[in-house]
């Protein structure tokens, strides 16, 4: 085992609790979730035509990897 | 068959070109790192503060990254830079007595647990012009290249490098000294 540089030791900080991640991320959410709402799918051309359509999977991968549901 | 994991890159440009979730993968990734940058600058209370405002910002901005980039470390700690520095320059504002708005080394070192224990070195990055204590900060503590460094703070990949090797110059006498 190396020892660290003496300057990389120095900023040592422990990992952050789970809930100050979660936190932000649901931040991050928020804006996602309003793009969602306000972006028409048909605005963007970049987009294969077959990926256009609404799909499920956004408010899927919400569930699964979104924040804690507040009321839970 | 192992199937390489998407770079951040390509998350970022998927996240742009209508899948918006797609940059949730990118935090997750690298929400630690981005964190830690915060707390070792700024105390963990404020990271916790700033971090969603990261996201937000780099979530904003994707459309200007350049997916060539596979790590997006830089990117995001050059963003959480700035939300830094308009966290300082707001607190300033509301107290105009305080100065070094952007630059306040004395309160990072008060909040780093290991600076007491290493009051030479401290002292010695504190007499750093900022520019180079930034780079020397980036690589030592965000581990990053010092390209990636340079990329961070938007300077020539020569520039970071020039400033990094003369921040190393300036510490090893220091503890040369310290040492003899």
């Amino acid at each position: 085992m190396t020892t660290p540089d003496p300057v990389t030791a120095l900023g040592y900080v422990d990992p952050p609790p789970p809930g100050v991640l979660d936190a932000a991320r649901e931040t991050l959410w928020s804006a996602i979730t309003r793009e969602m709402l306000t972006t028409d799918p048909s605005d963007d051309q970049t987009v294969p035509q077959t990926a256009r359509h609404p799909s499920p999977e956004p408010r899927a991968r919400r569930r699964q990897s979104g924040p804690p549901d507040p009321g839970s | 068959m192992t199937v390489e994991p998407e770079t951040d890159g390509t998350l970022i440009q998927r996240s742009a070109r209508g899948r918006p979730d797609a940059f949730v993968e990118v935090v997750r990734r690298h929400e630690v790192a981005v964190h830690g940058f915060l707390a070792r600058r700024a105390g963990r209370q404020v990271a916790a503060d700033l971090l969603g405002e990261v996201w937000v910002r780099a979530f904003a901005g994707r459309d200007g990254y350049d997916p060539a980039y596979a790590d997006a470390r830089p990117w995001l700690f050059g963003i959480a830079r700035n939300v830094l520095r308009a966290h300082w320059r707001a607190r300033q504002d509301a107290n105009p007595a305080a100065d070094r708005a952007e630059d306040p080394w004395d309160e990072v070192v008060d909040r780093l647990d290991s600076a007491s224990r290493a009051p030479a070195l401290v002292a010695a990055i504190a007499a750093l012009p900022p520019a180079e204590r930034d780079v020397l900060l980036l690589v030592a503590w965000e581990q990053l290249t010092p390209a990636q460094a340079a990329l961070a703070l938007g300077v020539p990949p020569g520039t970071a490098r020039s400033r990094l090797h003369r921040a190393r110059a300036a510490l090893r006498l220091v503890l040369a000294e310290e040492k003899a």
